[in-house]
């Protein structure tokens, strides 16, 4: 007969809230991003920050009051490039607060500091130019929650499949939890037994607070004896269960009910209130709590590189429906067509995609554009072409269970430079579509577009238009200016506005259409 | 002189090294492009003794070289890039275009300006379904004798169909027209023909499926899964949707009147009875002992050149990283016959493979989502005889009270003779929903009588019982070639959907 053992950790809570927060953020390569989106430290409390440019070009991490627009401050020093080339485009901004050095590719700095005492939102940017848009994230500043007091926990021992009613059974052993951490921790044994801990919490106001719990194998959470939150049964510890619950400002009783039938011990449990962070009140903490930094990615990312020529990618691509062709064109304009709706589903520019989601393991989901300034003109994966007596009105809309009716996709060809036209028909018409790309995306300077052509031979049915935007516009010196969270241009001839729709009588022949960010 | 001959037999197994699989079967690994995985989906053989090759990355690759026998002179050079996986890939001899099977279309390739790279992506055939699960892999084939093209399409996950004739096989002809042509599929994870030119695929563990399966594709069947039955209304040429097999026979209280007791209701050859379309697996690929992904379908049309093995089919496992052999034949119009293993230890999951007319095996493939026992993430592969006789079961005949059992090499007769050489259970498994199963209703039977032939090439078993719809393993391990050697691979696994009547 083994005989079951509890031991005891010290450590406790209050005392984590003055260690150093250890963290390391990377710049992703050829992604423009930093790996980590969120930073989660306490109010005063001292960090060591280890950044490290694992990307091909020069970035720096700055951090900023919040409130700050930090693409505007990155962006105002091409008002003067010249002084900010010589600050290293560090600019001179009294809501920078901590900033590394600009580091060159594969360059490593170490930052020491002191986080802001005032609660708060802090965001982080690199300041080279261009680089603002997408290579940012968000340093949160929150104080932690208090832990539990007078924690006491009672062993039992038993087979179950599920949790016992503790209440009906005879504790094997029972102790106090000197450090206030809820922990399993055992030294000689392993299998089939129960744990309850009980304790008190302080809730600092009337308010909602909510609750966290994980384990391997069954927990339940109660407060003041209501059941909260439950994982019962037998299962690794997979999953994270949350629930709110209002309470009355000041002590409640806790109650852990565990119980572990074979292989991994683990348990978790955590709260957070509405001005507290997520708070640990167990020493193991599962891998996805979502306490101190938050990850960018889950794969290395695999991004497809545009030197010389257009580089196509048919896959899932989000945005760009089941049938998605990606191209990627030098100069940093990107578009995917869509093989379903016969139409342009996406346009953006900077980098063009990561195929990591796709490359790694099953591939499975649909993988966003890399770069930034996506524009879907005209919805997810609806058609150009539409009969109607009514422009204004409604378009169709994606059913993703059909095909759209009329249309059949002939594929594509690719000319001297490898840029593909795109060829379909569309009733009894033929319809080729081709693009080609003036000015540079990667630069903010207002000259990078999109120039799209459309060749329509054969008989067209009456009343027939085609849609190159939906959304608001206005009309601007010849062009529509497409207003929006990224607002661009649209010029082509013979355009007209109907309600949302911006729109051109479909006829034989050709329309050129020309897609401009302004900035 | 007789008396020294014997001595010399018998001193023989103790003194040379049992053989080996690699003693008669090479493998050679190629270098691949550095800038690439080459994650080898599908391949199929140019005009000009080179390779043309489809990955899981959505690349087409020519291949030079591999068939040297100096690894050095292979070389590569990319004809096409950004497909949606190209599980399935087809050189067309009459239009000399490359026809690529992706995740929704089989794509028509040229190269009009002859540079050596696809210029023109011509969209062959796209009828079919995708609703963005990473499970709705399609499969190609190669060109058949009809000169059509096969595609299978796997279900939404593992049970459902939700984006048109997922779950089926297709035929498109040559004209792009597509044929929906049968039903029931599953996982399916390679396409092939034998020297007769009939279709079969490989599909993968999971529902109505305890194994996986190699299965005959005949115009118009029902091959066991019913997931994508709804789509028999767009598939009129199919004639009437195949009622339902029972999810599970003895769930929710239901009872079939059993008309024979002593066989459970939830069994292929039950549901056979009841449900006039479903075609019966033609061999079970015993799930764990033969592999637990099947995948490519390659036939021995090389005349010898790959051994003694001409008109069989090799079959490929991603999981196993191995190729097993398959004999059929036919028996009451159904195809069945025995899986057998044949060369294990290839570098990675196989995925795609195609004997060249040398008798050539190429192979690759790779091991992600799934893993596989060979270790590398990727591999291209090469398997050819070395010119020596492995000593194996040749062909298994199934016979109304038994089997016949041919072999490569003349046997021994004492042993071969004797009953207690060989050993055998009947097993099968439940046809139902459930994910996966056990080998059920397991039997014993007795081996009464083991004939050898008169030119001492075969062997007549007499089997009681044989039992129809179940798998008959048989172990060997007594029987000795005329050396006195024990045979390579002493277990071969015989699918007996049909009992012969003479």
């Amino acid at each position: 007969m083994i005989r079951p053992l509890l031991a005891l950790l010290l450590a406790a809570t209050t005392l984590r809230a003055a260690e150093t927060a250890v963290f390391s953020l990377k710049t992703m390569t050829a992604q423009m991003k930093y790996d980590t989106a969120e930073l989660l430290v306490q109010p005063g409390q001292p960090v060591q920050l280890t950044f490290e440019n694992g990307d091909d070009l020069p970035h720096n991490l700055v951090f900023c009051q919040p409130g700050t627009d930090t693409a505007a401050m990155a962006m105002k020093q091409m008002e003067n490039a010249e002084a900010a080339l010589k600050r290293n485009w560090l600019p001179d901004d009294s809501r920078i607060w901590a900033h590394s050095k600009m580091l060159n590719p594969h360059e490593k700095e170490t930052l020491n500091f002191t986080a802001p005492e005032k609660p708060g939102t802090y965001p982080y940017v690199c300041t080279f130019p261009g680089h603002a848009l997408t290579m940012r994230g968000e340093l949160k500043v929150m104080k932690a929650g208090e832990g539990l007091k007078d924690l006491h926990f009672a062993l039992y021992l038993g087979n179950w499949k599920q949790l016992p009613d503790f209440s009906k059974l005879k504790p094997h052993r029972e102790g106090k939890i000197e450090n206030n951490l809820i922990e399993v921790k055992l030294d000689d044994y392993k299998n089939e037994f129960g744990v309850v801990f009980t304790g008190k919490l302080n809730a600092p106001k009337k308010g909602p607070y909510r609750f966290f719990i994980s384990s391997d194998d069954g927990s339940r959470l109660l407060i003041d004896g209501k059941e909260v939150v439950v994982y019962d049964g037998i299962h690794p510890a997979g999953d994270i269960k949350e629930k709110s619950i209002p309470l009355e400002q000041g002590e409640h009783e806790f109650r852990l009910e565990y119980f572990q039938g074979g292989g991994n011990i683990d348990l978790y449990a955590a709260w957070k209130g509405s001005d507290f962070q997520m708070t640990p009140l167990s020493k193991w903490l599962h891998p996805n709590w979502k306490g101190g930094t938050k990850k960018q990615k889950e794969f290395d990312p695999i991004p497809l590189a545009v030197t010389t020529e257009p580089v196509i990618y048919r896959n899932f691509i989000q945005g760009a429906g089941n049938r998605g062709i990606g191209v990627g064109y030098p100069g940093g304009i990107n578009l995917a067509w869509s093989a379903e709706s016969m139409n342009l589903a996406l346009i953006w520019r900077g980098a063009f995609i990561d195929a990591s989601k796709h490359w790694n393991s099953r591939g499975g989901g649909h993988q966003p554009p890399l770069g930034y300034d996506v524009l879907q003109p005209t919805g997810e994966v609806t058609p150009a072409f539409f009969v109607t007596d009514k422009p204004d009105a409604a378009w169709p809309t994606w059913d993703k269970t059909k095909r759209y009716d009329g249309f059949e996709w002939k594929g594509y060809s690719l000319d001297a430079k490898r840029s593909p036209t795109f060829r379909y028909t569309w009733q009894n018409a033929e319809i080729e579509e081709s693009f080609a790309v003036e000015g540079n995306g990667n630069k903010p300077d207002g000259n990078a577009k999109l120039i799209r052509t459309i060749k329509v031979s054969g008989k067209l049915p009456p009343n027939a238009w085609y849609r190159l935007a939906s959304g608001q516009f206005e009309s601007k010196d010849g062009s529509f200016l497409i207003k929006g969270v990224k607002p661009y241009l649209i010029t082509t001839a013979g355009v007209q506005m109907a309600g949302a729709n911006l729109v051109i009588p479909a006829k034989p022949g050709t329309m050129a259409i020309t897609y401009q960010w302004i900035q | 002189m007789k008396r020294l001959f014997l001595f010399l037999a018998l001193c023989a197994p103790i003194y040379a090294a049992d053989p080996v699989e690699a003693d008669f079967y090479k493998i050679t690994t190629f270098e691949t492009p550095k800038e690439t995985a080459l994650e080898v989906g599908s391949i199929d053989l140019l005009p000009d003794g080179k390779l043309i090759m489809g990955t899981r990355r959505g690349e087409i690759w020519i291949v030079s070289g591999a068939g040297s026998s100096d690894t050095s002179n292979v070389s590569y050079k990319l004809f096409a890039s950004g497909l949606h996986e190209v599980l399935g890939i087809a050189y067309n001899p009459k239009d000399k275009n490359i026809y690529a099977t992706t995740r929704y279309e089989i794509t028509r390739l040229k190269d009009v300006d002859g540079d050596g790279r696809a210029d023109v992506f011509d969209n062959f055939c796209d009828h079919w379904g995708v609703s963005g699960d990473y499970h709705e892999y399609a499969i190609g084939s190669h060109f058949d004798k009809a000169g059509d093209l096969w595609v299978t399409l796997c279900l939404t996950g593992s049970f459902n169909s939700n984006a048109e004739f997922r779950g089926w096989a297709l035929r498109i002809k040559p004209d792009g027209k597509m044929v929906p042509t049968c039903s029931g599929i599953r996982s399916p994870g390679g396409l092939g023909f034998d020297a007769d030119g009939e279709t079969y695929y490989c599909d993968n563990q999971g529902p109505w499926h305890g194994s996986c399966t190699l299965q005959h594709l005949v115009p118009g069947s029902f091959q066991g899964h019913p997931g994508g039955n709804i789509w028999y209304d767009k598939a009129p040429n199919m004639g009437p949707r195949p009622i339902d097999p029972l999810p599970e026979a003895f769930s929710n209280g239901r009872n079939r009147k059993d008309k024979t007791p002593h066989v459970d209701p939830d069994r292929m050859v039950t549901e056979r009875e009841r449900i006039k379309q479903l075609l019966p697996p033609a061999v079970y690929l015993v799930h764990g002992k033969i592999g637990n992904s099947a995948s490519a379908i390659i036939c021995d049309l090389s005349a010898g050149k790959f051994g003694p093995f001409s008109k069989q089919l090799f079959v490929a496992d991603q999981s196993h990283s191995n190729l097993s052999r398959v004999f059929l034949e036919t028996v009451n119009g159904i195809k069945q016959g025995v899986v057998i293993p044949f060369r294990s230890g290839f570098a990675s999951g196989l995925i795609g493979g195609r004997m060249d007319e040398e008798g050539r095996v190429f192979v690759g493939g790779s091991d992600r989502g799934w893993g596989a026992r060979g270790g590398k993430p990727f591999c291209f592969e090469k398997c050819e005889w070395t010119g020596k006789t492995p000593f194996e079961v040749h062909e298994m005949h199934a016979k109304p009270d038994g089997f016949e059992l041919t072999f490569t090499q003349p046997i021994d007769s004492t042993t071969a003779g004797d009953v207690k050489s060989y050993s055998m259970r009947e097993f099968t498994y439940a046809y139902r929903e459930e994910y996966g199963g056990d080998e059920v209703s397991e039997i014993i039977p007795q081996i009464t009588a083991a004939k050898v032939a008169a030119d001492g090439k075969s062997v007549r078993l007499t089997i009681s019982p044989l039992t129809k719809g179940h798998i008959h393993e048989l172990h060997l391990d007594g029987v000795k070639n005329a050396e006195g050697q024990a045979l390579l691979h002493k277990v071969g696994y015989y699918t007996l959907n049909e009992i012969p009547t003479k």
